[in-house]
């Protein structure tokens, strides 16, 4: 019992670092369908950042959070604004290769400015782990979780309550009407993509105390958080949330039952199943083609 | 094409022709000259070019970053007395980005373009047993491999066959490793239940299989065969069902990165099973990223750049703080890739310049004393193209932020923290006594 | 190919061709084999993702398929003393990797093609993925991480060919996929993949299943994909997954979005350019990443069709100003082949969407040669019928009786190969195919167009076109839209772009067309000349069924109309009757107004 619950909550621990990656999909592709295919490595500027304000200039991370998400966040104005919108506008689908192309100039840009040996980063609160039971977890963990909860729950009252995320979701619906309706759709497309970036920017500010500064820290965690964002369905913000949970805790199991080689080969075939199955998502709704 | 050119023959004149043929004279002249000038810079007093195709960008620069520097100041040195046979030494570098496809490229141009006569190996092993065979067969170059340490790359079908192998290693080789780690912690340290965790990709999966045939043959297995994947920051599973296996030690094959996230995760669930790494971690970035987290594990490895050093070495490791203005990140490379170069050397003064006279050379030298080790014996025979063999492997311990070798005397292993301290090792927690 | 351009082509060829005699050593040979390679693999991803739309990010993988199938399968028959002395077993290992990918095209296909964009983007990746762990993980059979060495080197009879001669091989083998991607695309099966990527649903309204279509290509794709690999294991004598990274894939989508998606050399410019490009920046080694994604943003940015587009859109013919129809030429109408139009019932069928009835019970009858008219105001229901109708939806319950049999119809191509086919009321061209090309497409089904048909273009196939073009080209002289026949048609006047949605679904030779909408965005001449095409099809024999706003039309041309409010019929009868219907005049009107 103890094995099985203590390697569940180190997936749950792992599965909401993806889930919080995931989510900055679903905001942009809600909005305007497109994708920052290189989330993973703003994930990993977010997290760099944060080594130098944090470890190199010793600034409390109280203090590095927010300066991470102001810089993350007008970066990717600046990046929607040259590798996406052009893009956008002209109808083409190239913006999946600028996006990508921005990524490898971020890691490059990385490597030149930062180096490419890992470094660690402190955790922000204690180091010692935290028994529960005899069940033991980093309170960095913990406090990852935590996070990836209440951003969920925001994001759901910002969908739901407020004037902003309801322009969000009927530029999601449909742009042409919102914009007869008076929503400024341009600046929703933009903002989506920002905030996106924003959140990426939090999630490597979380994240970097477990993983280590380094240039590759984003590439594949990035990816995981697509395969989830894919799982759950693009459009459905709550179900990323559970999906990445289920999935980090789903990987430790593999791992802790059964062998770490076939991990990645059950979790995509369980993907591609899964997409057979229901092409919109998991938890995503079907939409028929208006004609 | 052709029909066009017939008709131009039978319907002008030979004016048309004669000013053809000077034009594709001229095409012929200039690409003679090309040709020539290409010859030209092989020879006499022009520098005796030596290679390096590796990666000096991405994730595994730093391999190849050090053996270029380890490259550059042998070559310096070399070229400060004088040179060989009075000509110069010079380095040609290319990043091969880690990709095989590219190292090949890179080998043809080197050989055919740049015209060296020896070549320092390149970071990834992949990309070597990719150009072994175009080494062998066509291009007929020495190299010397101070990184990549798939047996297999020295151990190829050109020795097989019987014909001459150009192929050389001054590093670690992956069959030596294995049964060096396996045999000091069974033989020397007296571990019988030995558990494995090694990384699903890259060198860990062929690592896996050679410990697993070693411990086979000493008649054991392991007691629980654990991997992880590459992207892992939690080893939790892994590291729990080595403890309920009962495992003494557990023996590893991966790099620096993932090595921090098992040792984190050991302390982090307060786990003191002896860990012990091949060489992958065998520099001052694994202390740099695991930081206290990283006391004890012990380290398989050819050279340790803490401790008691040989004055030859000492130099060099001061020479390379002033040049490049920090420490080494992986000694192992940098150090091996010096010994390369004068091995290089060595055989050029004795053999001859021509690379299948470098290539005999390097067979025939009786004794080297070279940074990895005091070779007092053939360097390579023939038949043996690994430099370092098993009996040349050091085990090492991380203490305190330094890579101390780990001896053995009567009373058991110990590290000497200086010139005049020596510290034991329990065999059981690797703790100091 | 006359004129300067096959002048071009052969001055390539023979320059490509004399590349190892002007060079010495094998380093320029060898780029250049890795180039033909990749650009094969290119060109299999170009039909794929440039000419149908479907992004892979997957095909470094179906590419190992390749390699690992024919580097595995040598290495054993190598032993074969047969086989060694005619090498034989190379080709015959080639050949059994493009199998092999091709095979794993369709594992890969059937999945990933249910899903769109992004979706399908995660598809492939995720192959790619679990294709690349189980070649690490599958030590026994691939090597892990090590690979496969001694790979057998290619050889023809006993002659075992080193880098040099190796590269005329390739060469050839290019030229060939080079060629095999021109004739694929310039054939009937062609069109239907170009169509792909504009539309799917109108594809689908026109009796192909695009589904299966997709799969076919991504099948092509795939053996390209596969073919590529095989050569690139015996070429390099050694493979490992680091190949067949995802990295890989991503290498190969830029090859062909740099060089220009969905053109002919665009492939082969991109792979080219990305392949020999770094090897030019040997002195940028710490920028040259950088260097390389500024390029590669530049070129998106400044050109967003590729290298090649920029070739081939200063080409495109400008589009003339809007221009009236020409009037319709009688003798052209009755010139069409006699139509059988056939009834049809519509037995209670009854739609919901999300618990909001859009359709309730609702039953009606169309003569056959006869337009029946269905008119309602906003939301009464009128476009979900013809979606039920033509197979675009389901309905929750009830039947469509075609002819007197229950049609049972699934799915959009069903319909149409049933005879049902339709317009849309939002127009589903595509895109920058031209007139002509939209007619064929829907002409398509009527003939083997086939991709065995069309690789080996028989005397007969050739005939076959020359019919199908007159065909087409009379549908266009009935709609009055010849003299547009080359233009693309996004470069039409809008009402041009409505004949040439009518002219698509007249090829497929329709029992029951189905108009929605066709005089929407329409002005009076050209819905008179509208009203005129619509006669004659009666005239001909078609049954016609009209969902229009535009009530002067309806009532000139139907014979019957049925009026649908709130997803019920209301009233059903003839025109005349209509038209003094007073709850007609009160729902569709309103109370106060009078009928038009």
């Amino acid at each position: 019992m103890y094995f099985f619950l203590q390697i569940t909550l180190s997936g749950i621990a792992t599965g909401a670092i993806y889930g919080l990656i995931a989510v900055g999909y679903s905001l942009t592709f809600m909005t305007t369908k497109v994708l920052n295919f290189a989330l993973g490595m703003w994930v990993m500027l977010g997290g760099m950042l944060t080594y130098s304000l944090h470890v190199e200039y010793g600034l409390n991370p109280l203090f590095v959070l927010p300066i991470v998400t102001l810089v993350l966040f007008a970066l990717g104005v600046v990046a929607e604004r040259f590798s996406v919108f052009p893009f956008l506008r002209a109808g083409s689908d190239v913006w999946v290769m600028s996006t990508l192309a921005v990524g490898f100039l971020m890691i490059d840009l990385a490597e030149i400015i930062w180096g490419r040996n890992p470094t660690p980063v402190p955790p922000f609160i204690g180091k010692d782990a935290i028994y529960i039971g005899q069940v033991s977890i980093l309170p960095q963990q913990l406090l990852i979780i935590l996070v990836a909860c209440v951003m969920f729950l925001a994001l759901d009252v910002f969908y739901r309550r407020t004037l902003l995320g309801k322009a969000f979701r009927a530029v999601a619906h449909s742009g042409d009407v919102s914009g007869l309706m008076g929503i400024n759709t341009r600046r929703i497309q933009a903002l989506s993509y920002a905030m996106a970036s924003a959140l990426a920017g939090i999630a490597g500010f979380l994240v970097v105390p477990l993983t280590l500064a380094e240039p590759q820290m984003g590439t594949v965690l990035g990816l995981k958080a697509f395969a989830i964002a894919i799982i759950a369905g693009l459009a459905a913000p709550r179900g990323i949330l559970i999906c990445g949970l289920m999935y980090g805790a789903f990987e430790a199991l593999v791992s802790g039952y059964l062998y770490t080689g076939i991990r990645d080969i059950l979790g995509f075939s369980l993907m591609i199943l899964a997409l057979f199955l229901k092409p919109e998502g998991v938890f995503g709704r079907r939409q028929e083609e208006r004609v | 094409m052709a029909e066009g050119g017939g008709e131009v023959n039978t319907f002008n004149s030979t004016e048309v022709n004669m000013s053809d043929k000077t034009f594709v004279s001229q095409i012929a002249a200039a690409a003679a000259a090309v040709i020539f000038a290409a010859m030209g810079s092989a020879q006499a007093q022009e520098p005796i070019k030596i290679g390096f195709a590796g990666a000096l960008s991405g994730p595994a620069s730093f391999v190849g970053i050090e053996i270029k520097r380890g490259s550059e100041i042998a070559i310096d040195e070399i070229n400060a007395k004088g040179g060989i046979k009075g000509r110069k030494l010079v380095l040609v570098a290319r990043d091969d980005e880690h990709n095989p496809v590219k190292t090949v490229a890179q080998y043809r141009e080197l050989v055919e373009r740049e015209k060296v006569v020896g070549i320092v190996g390149a970071t990834n092993s992949a990309s070597m047993l990719a150009v072994a065979p175009i080494v062998n067969d066509t291009l007929k170059v020495p190299v010397i491999c101070p990184a990549t340490d798939a047996t297999e790359i020295t151990e190829n079908d050109a020795k097989k066959n019987g014909r001459d192998n150009y192929l050389f290693r001054v590093g670690m080789y992956g069959t030596g490793q294995a049964n060096f780690m396996v045999d000091t912690m069974t033989k020397k340290f007296g571990h019988k239940k030995i558990g494995l965790l090694t990384w699903t990709g890259g060198w860990g999966v062929t690592g896996r299989g050679e410990l697993q045939r070693r411990l086979k043959e000493n008649g054991l297995s392991p007691v629980t065969d654990e991997t992880f994947d590459n992207n892992d920051t939690d080893m939790t599973p892994q590291v729990i069902k080595l403890q309920n296996a009962g495992a003494q030690s557990i023996l590893n094959y991966a790099l620096v990165r993932e090595n921090t996230f098992v040792v984190k995760t050991k302390e982090k669930l307060k786990d003191g099973t002896p860990y012990v790494s091949a060489w992958g971690i065998a520099g001052p970035a694994f202390w740099k990223a695991a930081g206290d987290a990283a006391e004890g594990v012990l380290t398989s490895t050819t050279v340790t750049i803490d401790g008691p050093q040989s004055p030859e070495r000492m130099a060099f490791i001061n020479e390379y703080q002033r040049r490049y203005n920090e420490g080494m990140s992986a000694a192992v490379f940098a150090v091996g890739a010096y010994d390369a170069i004068y091995l290089f050397k060595t055989s050029m003064e004795r053999n001859g310049l021509e690379p299948k006279q470098i290539r005999d050379g390097l067979e025939k030298i009786p004794e080297f004393n070279g940074l990895v080790k005091h070779f007092k014996r053939p360097v390579f025979t023939r038949d043996r193209h690994n430099a370092v063999t098993e009996e040349d492997m050091i085990m090492t311990r991380w203490t305190n932020g330094k890579l101390l070798e780990v001896k053995f005397d009567s009373k058991g292993p110990y590290v000497e923290i200086d010139a005049k301290t020596k510290k034991y090792i329990d065999k059981a927690t690797m703790k100091l006594l | 190919m006359r004129g300067p351009r096959a002048w071009l082509a052969a001055l390539a060829v023979a320059a490509l061709a004399a590349v190892p005699l002007v060079t010495s050593g094998t380093y320029y040979a060898y780029l250049g084999v890795i180039v033909f390679i990749y650009s094969i693999v290119a060109i299999g991803l170009n039909i794929l993702a440039g000419y149908a739309g479907q992004f892979s990010l997957g095909h470094a993988a179906l590419m190992a398929m390749g390699a690992y199938t024919t580097a595995l399968l040598t290495k054993a028959l190598a032993t074969i003393p047969v086989f060694a002395e005619t090498g034989l077993h190379i080709w015959l290992g080639v050949a059994c990797g493009t199998v092999v990918a091709a095979l794993s095209g369709v594992v890969l296909a059937v999945p990933a093609l249910r899903v769109r964009g992004p979706y399908l983007a995660m598809v492939t990746i995720a192959f790619g993925w679990v294709i690349w762990k189980i070649l690490q993980e599958w030590v026994s059979v691939t090597g892990g991480d090590l690979g496969i060495s001694s790979v057998p080197k290619p050889q023809i009879g006993s002659l075992r060919l080193d880098t040099r001669e190796f590269y005329y091989i390739v060469f050839a083998l290019f030229v060939a996929s080079l060629a095999l991607q021109q004739r694929l695309i310039a054939s009937q099966f062609g069109l239907r993949l170009r169509a792909v990527k504009h539309s799917e649903i109108a594809l689908a309204s026109v009796g192909i299943d695009v589904y299966r279509l997709k799969v076919i290509v991504f099948v092509i794709s795939a053996a390209f994909a596969g073919f590529g690999g095989a050569l690139f294991a015996h070429q390099q004598n050694y493979i490992n997954p680091d190949n067949f990274q995802f990295f890989s894939s991503v290498f190969f989508l830029l090859a062909v979005l740099f060089g220009g998606a969905g053109t002919m050399l665009g492939p082969v410019v991109g792979a080219a350019v990305l392949t020999l490009l770094p090897e030019m920046l040997h002195d940028f080694d710490k920028y040259r990443l950088i260097v390389y994604a500024c390029l590669v943003l530049l070129t998106l940015y400044y050109l967003p069709n590729g290298v090649m587009g920029l070739v081939t859109s200063s080409r495109k013919s400008r589009a003339p100003g809007h221009e009236q129809p020409e009037l319709l030429n009688d003798g052209a109408v009755t010139s069409l082949p006699v139509n059988s139009g056939v009834s049809l019932r519509v037995e209670r069928v009854s739609r919901s969407f999300g618990g909001l009835a859009a359709l309730s019970d609702v039953s009606f009858h169309i003569e056959p040669g006869s337009i029946h008219a269905l008119i309602g105001p906003n939301g009464a229901g009128k476009t979900t019928l013809i979606n039920i109708i033509s197979g675009t939806y389901r309905a929750n319950s009830g039947r469509i009786i075609v002819d007197g049999v229950d049609a049972g119809i699934g799915s959009m191509h069903e319909a149409a190969r049933q005879g049902i086919v339709r317009t849309f009321q939002t127009l589903k061209l595509f895109g920058d195919m031209t007139v002509i090309e939209h007619v064929l497409i829907g002409l398509a089904r009527h003939s083997r167009g086939g991709v065995w048909h069309t690789a080996i273009k028989s005397l007969r196939a050739r005939g076959e076109a020359a019919r199908r073009l007159a065909e087409a080209r009379n549908l266009l002289r009935v709609l009055g839209i010849a003299h547009l026949e080359n233009m693309p048609a996004n470069a039409l006047a809008y009402g041009h772009r409505r004949l040439v949605e009518i002219a698509r679904a007249l090829a497929v030779r329709p029992r029951i067309l189905l108009l929605d909408e066709p005089a929407a965005g329409l002005v009076g001449e050209e819905i008179r000349a509208l009203a005129v095409v619509i006669r004659k099809l009666r005239e001909i024999g078609m049954t016609i069924l009209l969902v229009e706003h535009h009530m002067e039309l309806v009532l000139n041309v139907s014979d019957r109309i049925t009026v649908l409010d709130h997803g019920a019929v209301i009233a059903d009868g003839l025109p005349s009757d209509i038209r003094r219907d007073q709850r007609v005049i009160a729902a569709y009107l309103g109370p106060s107004h009078a009928a038009a």
